[in-house]
């Protein structure tokens, strides 16, 4: 029955990738075929959002109860939530190569996305400073709550604040103020729900793989992989 | 050296019972952020670690770009554009080698302890904030004159050059702060401080650096140092929430 | 001016510090599983144990500086329950790493934690000459002795109720010791205390021992499931 949902999903972001390429027309301003990589770069970025949104309730929920699990759930949403945002740098730069020449040039939002990006690979790099399991849960729920507020503002605020930059703001504003050819919009927004599905999927993995790797930790056993002393 | 005499039973116990403390809470809780900030620079002068860090550091820096840039220096040109984003980072790599000394320091000699028993922890918080804020102000007030006659740094309007100054320094402060507190509980201190600060200090920095470009070229665009300030109270207000959990088990 | 609880002055001075079933582990290793143990107004609760049985997380846990993994901590002041942010303030705790700031002398190290718990700052002073403690000398430039008197004094600054002591008396001289044991005997007339030691130790008012070696040894298999997985 899991099965079901699974194929169903990858059915779906097959369709978003076909509906991408076939269905939706070009955009006015870009270069050749290059607003195809919209739907795949912008929900990208919003489901590295929704994943660092999700590690900052999961790391308060943790706060509150002090169950470890929870704590796990943060960090396994911070993984795949760099993972989308690794992807959505780099999707990022590749259209910036193509429509303003070169791969990276502090634009607004490739500087917010930058900043994120470090933000959350910080997390990971303080998780791994920690000996002790509580008191690295701890801090680095505190740090992922911080997030919460600062995630926003990368994304959201900093963009906005465009005082610093040389390039004017992103050509296609796809905050959902401008109106957005039908088909585009729905080939996106397929997109989108495509790829935040497959974010839960994929933290659901990563949740219960922490888990057990936690579980073998307190049970003391070797797993053959390990290297013999 | 007095012999051990007989110990007069302390003056009424009932003044330090729970609930029966001298002082108002807001007076108490102002004493003890004052008393913080004393005890910070009272040690801070008889060691002058913190001061000489900073101050070194920076001229240092200093120095070098100065020294790379050849004796031409920046052509006017350029100016705008280049030497206020140069301040900023001197200024920033600065505050990331000495201000997390306020918390390692703590936890490194074990004073922690003491603090964790005895300091309110919001109290605590303010009171090292401003410790590194007028140690940062205070590396300023040297630095920055510093750097105008070095560098040949045309400002226009003091102003705009105080406010960029007082804001971003504050924030940067702030910042370091709440992350200095997590990073000290850590290993490897020294060189996870930077990897966790910039993040959440570079958005200042571009904010500060453009409003000191304002300073050079006599106006700043709207809303700048609005955004600065706006910036500095989210730093502030999520360090007062994040603080207490940080510190305490 | 000061704001005093008249009702503090005249209720029933009934103190009590309870813990049970205490859960304490560091990563795979449990340190404390499943400790009881209790003291009321006057008594003292002992706390042995060879090193490493953990009488110092004990007592880190009932100062409020470590959290439990599982199990209650409960004090009582006065007939009035703290919750866990007040008994952090409230305890008085004396430990072989509590550490002072070197460059400043004994006088302002105690002033300052004055200033902290809102008590007047001849308390230091007094506490200082009563234990024999060099006012004026840095911090760091005390002595091994002076500095576990300077400890005490610390510790008692806000008049405690319950004192939490982890080897309190080390370094000691005999004079050292005679002005503590003095201190501790007046603590007790309305106060009470948890002494951790790893040698046998003569206390007064000893109400119970809790021997953590041989709890220890009992749970000494890494159970699993202990270390706070789902």
């Amino acid at each position: 029955m899991r099965h079901f949902w699974h194929w169903l999903l990858w059915l779906w972001i097959a369709l978003a990738i076909a509906g991408a390429f076939l269905y939706a027309p070009l955009a006015k301003d870009f270069i050749g075929q290059s607003s195809r990589i919209l739907f795949f770069h912008v929900p990208m970025a919003w489901g590295s959002f929704v994943a660092f949104m999700t590690a900052g309730v999961w790391s308060l929920l943790y706060l509150g109860k002090r169950q470890l699990d929870h704590d796990r759930a943060a960090q396994a949403a911070v993984e795949v939530g760099l993972l989308f945002c690794v992807l959505a740098t780099v999707t990022g730069a590749m259209w910036a190569r193509v429509m303003w020449g070169a791969w990276w040039n502090w634009d607004p939002r490739q500087t917010s996305i930058a900043f994120v990006l470090v933000f959350y690979a910080a997390y990971l790099v303080l998780r791994g400073a920690i000996e002790d399991p509580d008191l690295r849960a701890r801090l680095a729920a505190a740090y992922a709550v911080f997030g919460l507020v600062v995630a926003p503002f990368l994304f959201f605020v900093l963009p906005r604040m465009a005082t610093f930059t040389l390039h004017p703001d992103a050509v296609v504003n796809t905050r959902g103020k401008v109106d957005v050819d039908a088909r585009m919009l729905q080939v996106l927004l397929v997109s989108a729900l495509g790829f935040n599905v497959f974010f839960f999927w994929l933290h659901r993995l990563r949740w219960r793989l922490l888990r057990l790797e936690a579980r073998r930790a307190a049970e003391g056993l070797t797993m053959m992989t390990e290297a013999q002393p | 050296m007095s012999a051990p005499g007989s110990l007069p039973l302390p003056a009424p116990r009932a003044a330090a019972m729970a609930g029966g403390e001298v002082g108002t809470p807001v007076r108490r809780w102002l004493g003890e952020a004052t008393a913080v900030f004393v005890k910070d620079w009272r040690t801070e002068l008889r060691t002058r670690h913190a001061l000489h860090t900073l101050l070194l550091f920076a001229v240092t820096t200093l120095i070098t770009v100065s020294m790379a840039l050849g004796p031409l220096g920046v052509s006017s040109g350029e100016r705008l554009a280049v030497l206020p984003a140069l301040l900023w980072i001197i200024l920033l790599f600065a505050a990331a080698a000495g201000l997390p000394r306020g918390f390692v320091q703590e936890e490194e000699t074990h004073t922690a302890t003491a603090l964790r028993l005895a300091a309110t922890p919001s109290a605590l918080f303010c009171g090292k904030t401003l410790y590194s804020a007028s140690l940062l102000l205070a590396l300023e007030a040297l630095l920055v004159p510093l750097y105008v006659a070095v560098m040949q740094l045309p400002v226009v309007s003091l102003g705009l050059l105080f406010a960029a100054l007082a804001a971003g320094g504050l924030g940067l402060a702030i910042g370091s702060t709440l992350l200095a507190a997590i990073v000290a509980q850590a290993q490897g201190r020294g060189a996870l401080f930077p990897i966790l600060a910039f993040p959440v200090l570079l958005p200042l920095l571009l904010l500060a650096v453009e409003l000191t470009r304002g300073a050079v070229a006599g106006s700043v665009g709207e809303g700048v140092l609005a955004n600065l300030l706006l910036y500095d109270g989210a730093l502030a207000v999520s360090g007062l929430m994040l603080f207490p959990i940080v510190w305490n088990p | 001016m000061g704001r005093y609880n008249p009702q503090a002055m005249t209720a029933p001075s009934d103190s009590l510090v309870e813990f049970t079933d205490l859960l304490r582990g560091f990563g795979r290793v449990p340190v404390l599983a499943g400790v009881s143990g209790q003291a009321r107004t006057g008594q003292v609760l002992l706390v042995t144990g060879s090193n490493g049985s953990g009488k110092s997380t004990l007592l880190r846990c009932l100062a409020g500086l470590l959290r439990p993994q599982a199990g209650t901590i409960r004090l009582r002041e006065d007939g009035r329950e703290l919750d866990a942010v007040e008994r952090r303030r409230r305890v008085g705790y004396v430990a072989p790493d509590l550490a002072f700031y070197e460059p400043l002398t004994a006088e302002e190290n105690l002033t300052f934690f004055c200033r902290l718990r809102g008590v007047p700052a001849r308390r230091a002073v007094e506490l200082l000459a009563t234990l024999g403690v060099p006012a004026r000398r840095a911090a760091g430039a005390l002595s091994s002795g002076m500095r576990q008197r300077l400890r005490w004094a610390w510790a008692l600054l806000h008049q405690p109720r319950l004192l939490l002591l982890d080897e309190p008396f080390q370094n000691l001289d005999e004079a050292g010791e005679a002005a503590v044991r003095t201190l501790l005997d007046s603590h007790l007339e309305d106060g009470l205390a948890v002494i951790a030691t790893p040698s046998p130790l003569l206390v007064p008012r000893l109400a119970a021992t809790l021997d953590l070696s041989r709890h220890h040894a009992a749970s000494d298999r890494p159970t699993a499931g202990r270390a706070g997985t789902a």
